[in-house]
């Protein structure tokens, strides 16, 4: 610890003051994007029942954490996707109001239509399906973890089994993806934003 | 300095006392030097620190608990409350003259500092990258242990530097090297501190992180790179304590210290090389010969120049070769009997090398 006296209080108040700025820019990025990002819905499938509900949060699977070379058209063998790479998945809404993929890619596309949200994820595993020659791309985009009370995981579990439930997701500009809330059976559950 | 060099020191100024070679006021005089000049490392300030981990995990779990009965926000004023209150209860401690405990007030904010990453990622349902919080947690713990001097929380960022880097590589396949940044960091902190324990940990991170890249580079083929280092790290250390005494009584007698995380890294690498990989027969003898006769190297070397991190290490590693040996050749073509034989060759070489190690420190008037 500093031996000289007199400094001790401003340095222990410039890193209090450092800690705690950078703790509030933690929460004020995050508020902004889940105000000013785009909204996108996207189905939440269970994965394995069982393996869900660890401890207090829920893992969420989507449509698009497990990518195939059929869901794409413009980036068809994956080349440029390894493991701990970026992955660039363009979303559409479709007339049922469904988001699904348009593109993937593994850098931000050129071209994005009105109306359109590219989100970007992390490829986690990437793999050949032996038997048909089916490249899989597993992808995270750090909305995968749902947070609960202590508790209450299984009460969701079994809304998760029983009823339809999609997550909402705010998407900012470059792509970044934040987990707003879920809405379960259209019913919207989120946390009002903190600031 | 601790307790066993005082018990020793005493034992040894019995004797001398006896031998006539120090007066009874010289024995006195030299005691009470070591009780002064000695930082007794206290109960208080080691309790304090127990207390803040005990706090550490207290905030995690708190966190983890996901308590709705208390808003959002209040939690996280509650937590950043914390961490001002440990900074305001180690300024008091400093002023009152307990830099120890002040020490430990400085680790338990640190600690909190990491709770509230935790609970802002949990409220924003931020799943991403475990690593990026722990990314943040490092830095500001870094800054805290550097702005403070405060060597606990060095060392708490050097075990956090360690955990990120863990998280990246299982996150990612491949060698995580941004370790190297985090880690000359922490590092540089602990020289300019001149901290030794910490400069410690800094070898035994890097050790692990170079024993780790036998395992990561061309898929977990390269132990025998990780041997290489190992070797030429210990060859270093070695001409530094021959070649360059001056230099190393300069840099408070580092090459010591160095012989011996060298020696196990290079043993580490070895070892995965001959056993790990299974190459073929006539390879593996090669290898343990020439692992054995670097072991008893390393051993003799260590005898010599009074190198007892490095003699235990020796020994840990003669006997993990032999067993591992042992186990490998029992039943194959070598047979248990031309093994026992290879075995007692060794020993009593390293025997006949002991004797004559302990005649010529005997010669020069030094009892062994």
């Amino acid at each position: 610890m500093i031996s000289t006296q007199k400094l001790v209080w401003p340095l222990l108040a410039l890193v209090a003051i450092a800690q705690s700025a950078a703790l509030f820019d933690m929460v004020y990025a995050r508020d902004r994007l889940l105000k000013s990002g785009q909204e996108v819905t996207l189905a939440v499938k269970p994965l394995d029942p069982r393996d869900i509900f660890r401890g207090d949060y829920v893992t969420l699977g989507y449509d698009i954490s497990t990518l195939t070379k059929s869901t794409t058209e413009t980036d068809p063998d994956f080349t440029g996707f390894s493991v701990g790479a970026p992955a660039y998945v363009t979303l559409a809404s479709g007339p049922d109001g469904k988001w699904a993929e348009t593109h993937v890619g593994s850098r931000y596309p050129s071209k994005v239509a009105p109306g359109e949200a590219v989100i970007k994820g992390r490829v986690k595993q990437v793999w050949q399906d032996g038997n048909n020659a089916v490249t899989n791309v597993i992808v995270r985009y750090g909305i995968e973890t749902y947070f609960i009370p202590e508790g209450t995981g299984r009460a969701l579990e079994d809304k998760v089994r029983s009823h339809e439930v999609k997550a909402i997701v705010a998407v900012a500009a470059d792509g970044t993806a934040a987990l707003k809330g879920l809405i379960v059976d259209g019913e919207r559950h989120e946390d009002p934003p903190l600031l | 300095m601790w307790s066993p060099y005082k018990n020793r020191l005493k034992r040894d100024l019995e004797r001398w006392q006896s031998n006539g070679w120090v007066s009874g006021e010289g024995r006195a005089a030299i005691l009470a030097d070591v009780e002064s000049s000695g930082r007794e490392f206290g109960l208080a300030p080691a309790l304090g620190i127990l207390a803040s981990v005990l706090f550490g995990f207290a905030a995690i779990s708190f966190v983890a608990a996901h308590w709705e009965d208390m808003p959002r926000l209040g939690r996280l004023l509650l937590l950043l409350a914390t961490i001002w209150a440990g900074y305001g209860a180690a300024g008091w401690l400093v002023v009152r003259g307990h830099p120890l405990l002040a020490d430990a007030a400085i680790l338990f904010s640190s600690g909190m500092f990491g709770a509230s990453i935790m609970l802002i990622s949990q409220m924003y349902n931020i799943s991403g990258n475990p690593s990026d919080g722990v990314l943040m947690w490092w830095i500001g713990t870094l800054f805290a242990g550097a702005m403070l001097r405060s060597n606990p929380a060095l060392a708490f960022a050097m075990v956090l530097v360690c955990t990120w880097s863990f998280f990246e590589t299982s996150e990612k396949n491949g060698v995580h090297w941004a370790f190297l940044i985090g880690w000359a960091l922490v590092t540089a902190a602990f020289i300019w501190q001149r901290w030794r324990p910490g400069l410690h940990l800094s070898a035994l991170a890097l050790a692990m992180f170079v024993i780790s890249l036998g395992y990561q580079l061309s898929g977990g083929h390269q132990h025998g790179l990780v041997a290489v280092i190992g070797g030429l790290a210990a060859a270093a250390a070695v001409a530094m304590e021959k070649l360059e005494p001056d230099l190393d009584a300069k840099l408070d007698h580092i090459a010591a210290p160095l012989f011996a995380y060298a020696l196990a890294v290079a043993f580490a690498g070895l070892f995965a090389r001959q056993f790990l990989v299974v190459p073929p027969l006539v390879d593996l003898i090669a290898l343990a010969a020439i692992a054995l006769v670097l072991i008893l190297a390393a051993i003799a070397y260590a005898l010599s120049t009074g190198n007892r991190g490095a003699l235990w290490i020796g020994y840990i590693g003669f006997s993990a070769e032999i067993l591992t040996l042992y186990g490998v050749t029992v039943g194959s073509i070598l047979g248990t009997s031309l093994f026992f034989l290879v075995a007692a060759i060794i020993v009593s070489f390293l025997a006949y090398v002991a004797l004559r190690l302990a005649r010529q420190s005997a010669g020069r008037g030094r009892p062994a």
